[in-house]
């Protein structure tokens, strides 16, 4: 072989070494990328399958987010009770199926208008008369929309961070219960109206029976039958009161005001208690005013009541031998009543039951055992309906203030 | 000559307790149990004095307290009302109508009686 022949064959040898070499490179480096492409590929594959769960969660959550408003709208719209929701601007953004029953409208007629808008509505009217257009929180306020349909209004205002968000308004149906109400009031008026007749009757007997006119009576006979007479005149008592409270449930107790002197009205139901403050040994004050009081406007016949009522108590709550002072003051727009016993006190735990109808304090039940837990509730009733305020302040075992004020009506001039 | 009372009252049980009261005192007693019944007694037999129960079926005190306004020799009839619940607007309307006094049932007591319808006849003279 000819020497050029074997250099150009080495050449061509090299070339074609270094020509695979690179090849070989080439392939490594497909090869390498084939791997990071077969990599990238997998791990789009993962992503996507994250992703594919993550929109399934997202979509589980929707689902699940959707049911709850479906469920909460559901228990809106069969609520038993009338519900709407007033937006931060006050206007109405929810009313469920009750409520447009309630107010006999449709949801697409009112939802977006505001109360006053609302207020063509007789019924929006009465609302509006009780919450105002800016809708302020009541609890549980009475309202009748017509004739036997009464509702129960309360109104939550919805805050956060400060800012009035909205409000939330219930209206509950009560004309059932005011109908009850009702029907037992009439029932108490008529069965105590029936009672009068025989307790008068026994009464009447007894007394004729007392005052010797149908012949004498021994020792024991007058002892039994003065306790049967007393527990008739209490019968009596008790049918009075149960009057006078169904009558002020009815609205019935009507007030028949005049101008009057508060320490005269005093000073006259002070004579019928002469008796019992002697038979009681009580040192009784009557602190009357030295200058003439100014006039206060009321029912003459009804104060007395409540005057009576505070004094009954006094007497019958304080041993004997104790301290009863009455005393009248001119305030600069009310006369203010008070009366001071040295009595068995009311205690802590009860004083906010004190005017409730039918409560009597566990101690006074103790004393003694009559009693019907009216006197004080048709008290506050009077005093309240002139309006007036009536407290007390009392410690248990030594003795209790009550007060009791009237707005004045006619100021005297003061001589100066 | 003894006075002539008549008591108009539905309620047998208190008729005869005021009569038998009225009687000891030594007046004498008429009596009716409702309104028109008493109408025809006054008539007839010109009581002094009336006692009047204003709650009565068929006729009751108004009602006849109208009435007696109505006529010439009645409405000179001095009246006393007993009243059953003793509401001052019941009271009110009873002296509107002409009562010369008021009684109430729950709390008077027979002295009591005796003693207004003596007032109220010492008044007629």
């Amino acid at each position: 072989m000819e020497p050029n022949q074997k250099k150009r064959e080495e050449l061509l040898k090299r070339q074609l070494e270094v020509l695979n070499k690179k090849l070989k490179e080439k392939e490594r480096k497909i090869a390498l990328l084939r791997k990071k492409r077969s990599f990238e590929i997998k791990e789009i594959g993962k992503f996507r399958q994250a992703l594919m769960n993550i929109l399934e969660d997202v979509e589980e959550a929707r689902r699940k987010a959707e049911e709850e408003r479906d469920l909460t709208h559901a228990i809106i719209a069969n609520f038993a009770d009338a519900l709407l929701f007033f937006n931060e601007k006050n206007r109405l953004s929810l009313i469920n199926s009750k409520a447009e029953k309630f107010f006999s409208v449709e949801k697409e007629e009112v939802v977006g208008k505001s109360l006053s808008e609302l207020s063509s509505n007789k019924y929006f009217k009465k609302i509006l008369g009780l919450v105002g257009s800016e809708i302020k929180s009541v609890f549980r306020a009475e309202v009748e929309m017509k004739k036997n349909f009464i509702l129960e209004l309360t109104t939550i205002n919805i805050v956060a961070e400060k800012t009035k968000k909205g409000a939330l308004m219930i209206l509950h149906d009560v004309s059932r219960e005011k109908l009850v109400e009702a029907m037992k009031t009439e029932f108490v008026s008529l069965a105590a109206h029936q009672l009068r007749t025989p307790l008068s009757a026994i009464k009447w007997t007894l007394r004729i029976i007392l005052d010797g006119d149908l012949g004498e009576i021994n020792k024991e006979q007058r002892s039994f039958l003065e306790k049967t007479y007393k527990s008739n005149e209490r019968m009596i008592s008790l049918i009075n009161d149960l009057l006078n409270v169904a009558r002020i449930e009815e609205g019935r107790f009507l007030y028949n005001p005049v101008f009057a002197n508060l320490a005269s009205i005093v000073e006259n139901v002070l004579k019928s208690y002469n008796e019992q403050i002697e038979r009681k040994e009580i040192n009784f004050v009557f602190d009357k005013p030295q200058e003439p009081l100014s006039s206060v406007y009321v029912d003459v016949e009804k104060i007395s009541l409540v005057i009576q009522n505070l004094i009954d108590n006094a007497i019958h709550y304080t041993p004997p031998k104790g301290n009863i002072n009455i005393s009248l003051k001119e305030k600069e727009k009310t006369i203010e009543f008070s009366i001071k016993d040295t009595g068995i006190g009311i205690p802590q735990d009860q004083r906010e039951r004190i005017f409730s109808k039918f409560f009597r304090a566990s101690n006074a039940v103790r004393a003694e055992t009559e009693g019907s837990g009216l006197g004080l509730f048709i008290a506050k009733n009077i005093i309240e309906a002139h309006g007036g305020k009536i407290w007390f302040k009392s410690k248990e075992g030594e003795g209790s203030t009550f007060y009791f004020s009237l707005p004045i009506k006619d100021k005297r001039q003061k001589k100066v | 000559m003894a006075k002539k009372i008549l008591i108009i009252e539905d309620e047998k049980i208190l008729l005869n307790l005021l009569e038998q009261k009225l009687k000891q005192e030594g007046y004498e007693v008429l009596t009716a149990t409702d309104g028109e019944k008493g109408l025809e007694e006054m008539k007839m037999l010109k009581p002094d004095l009336v006692l009047l129960d204003i709650v009565m079926p068929r006729m009751g005190g108004f009602e006849v307290m109208e009435e007696m306004a109505k006529e010439e020799n009645l409405k000179e009839i001095p009246v006393i009302i007993i009243s059953n619940s003793g509401q001052p607007v019941e009271i009110d309307k009873a002296r509107t109508l002409g009562a010369k006094d008021w009684l109430i049932k729950t709390e008077f007591d027979p002295k009591e009686v005796v003693e207004k319808v003596r007032n109220q006849l010492e008044k007629q003279h």
